[in-house]
């Protein structure tokens, strides 16, 4: 499922007075059977960007193809549906989304949408439920009697269960502990090895230098890069600085040894590839 | 020192009979900034809820500035406790963010014309004051948490709890949020008893005091350099160090015990010499 923008335009109320311009002729690739992830400051566009991937909103100008779909201003409503299929979204804390008396009945509500039986349903629910790693003895529960960490692998897999091709997650990992955000991040890479094109947003770069094959970064509304990790982090300190852009912790901490005359020979991007570099340099002396 | 809470004994079990605590004992000093840490399911929001006496525990007691939590006396608790919560947008009643702190001051049947004044107060202190006639609803994360201490702050609260207030949060909103806080004590110093809920160990280092949870079980009470010290102990029970804890456990040679950032990079420059 190759994803392509081309000269994507979006306004908010575009054709009014009022109209708020958001995306400005962004052009952009995310590539097949890959974890692209989407980094800006808020406020960015990236949410406006993701939105477009399953014809939640539609651009005032330009295309936005998602393998042979082609979504423009002029796609009617009822064409979507197809492209829904392939696409899951999980927005920002998903489990505000809940809503069904069950577990099971929740993550059953997308492919019972798009026409499964009920015993299909059942099925690919329960492998859904395995594989966010929801324990089947909470399966008959109410959503709302889990805890935070639970409640968002339900709504991962209420995401899943319809079987996307394209998984796009807007800050999957944001308010859990470091237990859950490592498990979450796990879930990205198994999706991946199942052949799922995958889409987070995030604000976190070391989640980014842990999954992503692929980077884009949003600046008022722009694409300004798209590259692979170790391209992106390997940029002048002072671009960052504009982009509002954070480093990983590693590359943060790296910049403030520099300032105090300790001098690694490149910049780290994992605590480990820190830890290294720093006894490099200090067992040298 | 006063004692701004005290539990004694506490025993809490959820309607399905999962115990959350037994026999749980802790005490906070007044004006203390206490860091109550543990991971998701650990007990520590709900421990904030039998404080403020949302949920009635099993047994055991809970005093408030002397004043045990009862039936009879948990509106008065309450109303020397502020609590912001995790979630920005569930916390917002009023249509600018000035009516927003109003309604707090209406409850309290404060005469309408004391209030712009204690409003603006509770406002500037939390650098929102520019902000007063937006839409709350316009405002980013980290602008609504800051609304939303004020709109606890102009209670004048004894105690203020905030239960992972800045999870969901960029981290641009989290460090206002961080930096409004320790304002905060710096202001009100003794007359402040902070309790932040957090799993985040950068926000956990900026108390007094750490307090780590783990199956409603009290696991680690100390400075945060002595909290932080316990690495085994942190990541067995589902935490991490803060950045330069982590890393500092992954050097040859290491420091004794938890530096924090500065004193590491000073560590290192020192060795380097």
């Amino acid at each position: 499922m190759a994803i392509r923008f081309e000269k994507v335009n979006f306004s908010y109320g575009a054709g009014t007075t009022l109209a708020q311009s958001i995306l400005h002729d962004v052009t952009l690739e995310m590539p097949t059977g890959r974890v692209t992830a989407v980094v800006g400051q808020t406020g960015s566009g990236k949410s406006t960007l993701i939105q477009h991937i399953n014809g939640l909103l539609k651009p005032t100008s330009g295309r936005v193809t998602v393998d042979n779909f082609e979504l423009t201003s002029h796609t009617k409503e009822k064409e979507l549906v197809k492209l829904r299929k392939s696409v899951g979204i999980a927005f920002q804390f998903p489990e505000n989304q809940l809503f069904a008396n069950t577990v099971l009945e929740d993550v059953m509500y997308a492919p019972v949408n798009f026409g499964a039986t009920k015993s299909e349903a059942k099925l690919a629910a329960e492998r859904a439920l395995t594989r966010t790693g929801v324990m089947r003895g909470l399966w008959g529960k109410s959503p709302f009697e889990l805890s935070g960490g639970q409640m968002r692998r339900v709504a991962m897999a209420g995401t899943l269960s319809s079987d996307p091709s394209v998984v796009v997650m807007d800050e999957p990992a944001a308010g859990l502990d470091p237990k859950g955000q490592g498990e979450l991040l796990q879930l990205v890479l198994e999706l991946k090895k199942l052949g799922k094109t995958i889409i987070i947003i995030s604000h976190q770069m070391d989640h980014v230098v842990a999954v992503a094959d692929h980077v884009i970064v949003m600046h008022e509304g722009r694409v300004v890069a798209q590259e692979s990790p170790q391209i992106l982090f390997n940029r002048d300190i002072t671009w960052f600085k504009t982009m509002k852009l954070d480093l990983p912790k590693a590359g943060q901490l790296a910049e403030k040894l520099r300032d105090e005359g300790i001098i690694l020979s490149k910049r780290p991007l994992t605590l480990n590839e820190l830890a290294d570099l720093i006894n490099a340099e200090v067992s040298h002396e | 020192m006063t004692q701004a809470i005290r539990i004694n004994n506490l025993k809490y079990n959820y309607d399905d009979n999962d115990t959350v605590f037994d026999d749980f004992n802790l005490e906070i000093d007044a004006g203390q900034w206490l860091a109550l840490v543990g991971h998701n399911g650990s007990g520590k929001s709900t421990l904030a809820k039998l404080i403020l006496g949302l949920i009635e525990a099993n047994n055991g007691t809970i005093t408030v500035f002397g004043e045990q939590l009862r039936i009879d006396t948990v509106h008065h608790v309450r109303e020397q406790i502020g609590m912001v919560f995790q979630n920005p947008d569930n916390q917002f009643v009023g249509a600018t963010v000035a009516d927003d702190v109003a309604f707090g001051l209406e409850n309290k049947e404060m005469p309408s014309s004391d209030m712009p004044k204690v409003i603006d107060e509770a406002l500037t202190i939390v650098g929102m004051q520019d902000f007063k006639y937006r839409e709350p609803h316009m405002l980013s994360g980290g602008q609504k948490q800051r609304v939303a201490l004020a709109s606890v702050l102009a209670l004048q609260p004894k105690i203020i709890i905030l239960d992972e207030a800045t999870a969901m949060l960029d981290p641009d909103g989290r460090a206002t949020v961080m930096a409004t806080l320790q304002n905060l004590k710096q202001r009100f110093g003794s007359e402040l008893t902070l309790i932040t809920i957090t799993h985040d160990m950068n926000e956990a280092m900026l108390a007094d005091r750490v307090v780590v949870i783990n199956d409603g079980q009290l696991i680690l009470d100390g400075s945060p350099s002595e909290v932080f010290s316990q690495c085994d102990v942190m990541h067995h029970n589902g935490l991490e160090l803060p950045f330069v804890g982590e890393l500092a456990v992954r050097l040859d040679p290491k420091p004794d015990g938890y530096l924090d950032e500065r004193e590491l990079i000073k560590w290192l420059s020192d060795l380097k010499k």
